[in-house]
Formats: C-alpha cells, structure tokens, sequence
C-alpha cells in the first residue's frame, strides 16, 4: 500500500515538473510536439527506473564502504551509462525519433529529475521496492506533464498571439497556469 | 587507506560500466555509410556551427547525402577542406 502512496506521490501531489520545478529544461525543450514528447516521456521514465534500482545498490556498497561522499559522482556514472545505452536502442529502433530528439536525448543525463530521485532515494532509505515505484511515479509525472504540455502547446500554435507573447515567453505562462492547477493536488495524500 | 577505497570503488564501477556499454554498442551498432566517418576525418573537427549544421558530423551526413555543397565549410576554406571533401566523395561514388 505505502509503495503506492510514494508512485501517486511523486507522479500527482509533488509531481516532479510542476510542484518542485525539476527537469524544465527538456520539459521546455521536447514539448513542441505530441509524439516526440511521448518518447522523451517513455525514455527519461527508462533511465529512471533503471538508474535508481543501480543505485540503491551503489548506495548500500558506498555506505557500507563508509564513502557517501561519492554518492553524487557514482550516480552520474550510473545515470549516464543508461542514458547512453537508451541512446543506442533508440538509435537502432527508431532513427526518427533518434533525429527529432537530437541533442535533448544525451541531455537526459543532466535531467535534474533522475539525478534528484536517487539522492532523494538514498535520504530517504527507500527500499529497492520503493525506490523503483518512487521512479517510476517520478517518470509518468514527467511524462504526464510532458503530454499535457505538448497538447497545449500544439493547440496554441494554431492562434495569433501578440507578438512579444510568441513562442517561449507563452510557453512559460502556461506553465505557469499548470503548475498552479497541480497545486489542487496538494494535501491529497498524507505520506 | 579512504583515498584508495574510493579510487578502487570508482575504478571497478567504471570498468564495470563501460564493458556493458561496450558490449551493448557492439549489439546495438547501426550500419553508416563509410563516407560520413571519411567526411568527418577531413572536415576541421571545430563544430563551430558555421555551416549552419549542428556540428561536424551532421555537416558531413547532409554533403554525403549530397543537401549541401562541400564548400560551407567557412574554417576549412584554407586548408582546402572542400576539394579533399569533393576527392573523397568522388573516390567513393556508390557505382
């Protein structure tokens, strides 16, 4: 039951994106179009899940070995090293998306998001279970607000704006207006 | 006897690391055409951008796939950049 509690938790109530403003820069970057962010969506969750059960096990050898202080070092290996496996697959499965990704697929690697789920992981001594549904909520919230934002987006290509308003600065209001509405959310959960 | 615990700490996950990466690039390889890497080799390597490409590599994907002329190359322009380019795509024509 509590490992449901923390998959709604991090996926609605402290959804990664709109409550603790992580990872805004691939949120900003891949969420012009609907299917591109599906598969950055599908990706960072990939990465998340597996780099935080990879590291609840770094975790245990770093504590045991009494050097937390590496914590952050080993889990970038981690992380990175999954990203650029997803790299590969990608690459060989679906050039298009590979290509429509570009520069944002590498960048999965600095995603706040993956790097703040392990450490948040190893604070608060989840177990591997937990852990990897503390992920997994972290990475359909991303993926949630991901779509969301995509398919306004999408939609508000189609109208004139005032011009200072183009592109990113409405962008940023309307993310703004769905951080707000996800704050409805807040005091849904005691954890 | 801390710095050594670490260093063989960060050592082994490394190596571990970089084998799975190794193997799984062997598995996952993607068959390019030849002439992109040749092209890449010749170009200056700068990725300065001032081809309007993202870097060097997709510059030499679109001359290969012959989008663009081998001359945009602005920093290669001295050396001769573009006739080795214009060589290499000749030598290696797909008949």
């Amino acid at each position: 039951m509590r490992v449901f509690l923390i998959l709604f938790s991090a996926l609605l109530i402290n959804n990664y994106v709109f409550i603790r403003f992580l990872g805004i820069c691939p949120f900003l970057g891949v969420s012009k179009k609907l299917d591109t962010a599906v598969g950055m969506g599908f990706a960072a969750t990939f990465v998340l899940v597996m780099s935080s059960v990879i590291t609840w096990f770094v975790n245990k050898l770093l504590v045991a070995a009494g050097l937390e202080f590496l914590r952050t070092v080993s889990f970038i290996l981690v992380i990175a090293t999954f990203v650029q496996f997803v790299e590969f697959v990608i690459k060989k499965n679906s050039p298009s998306l590979y290509e429509a990704l570009g520069i944002y697929l590498p960048l999965i690697t600095t995603n706040c998001i993956i790097l703040g789920v392990a450490i948040l992981n190893a604070q608060a001594k989840y177990s591997l279970l937990e852990a990897i549904f503390h992920a997994l909520g972290a990475g359909l919230g991303f993926l949630l607000a991901l779509v969301i934002f995509a398919g306004i987006r999408e939609r508000i290509e189609l109208y004139e704006l005032p011009k200072p308003f183009e592109g990113l600065p409405i962008a940023l209001i309307l993310a703004s207006i769905i951080s707000m509405a996800f704050m409805g959310f807040q005091g849904l959960i005691k954890l | 006897m801390l710095i050594v615990y670490s260093t063989l700490l960060m050592a082994i996950l490394g190596f571990a690391f970089g084998t799975f990466l190794a193997y799984s690039a062997k598995k996952f390889e993607v068959k390019e055409d030849p002439r992109v890497e040749m092209v890449k080799a010749a170009l200056p390597g700068a990725n300065c951008g001032a081809c309007g490409y993202a870097g060097c590599e997709a510059f030499a994907k679109a001359v290969v796939a012959g989008k663009v002329t081998p001359d945009m190359c602005t920093p290669g322009r001295a050396s001769g950049v573009a006739e080795k380019i214009k060589e290499i795509l000749k030598q290696n024509a797909p008949s």
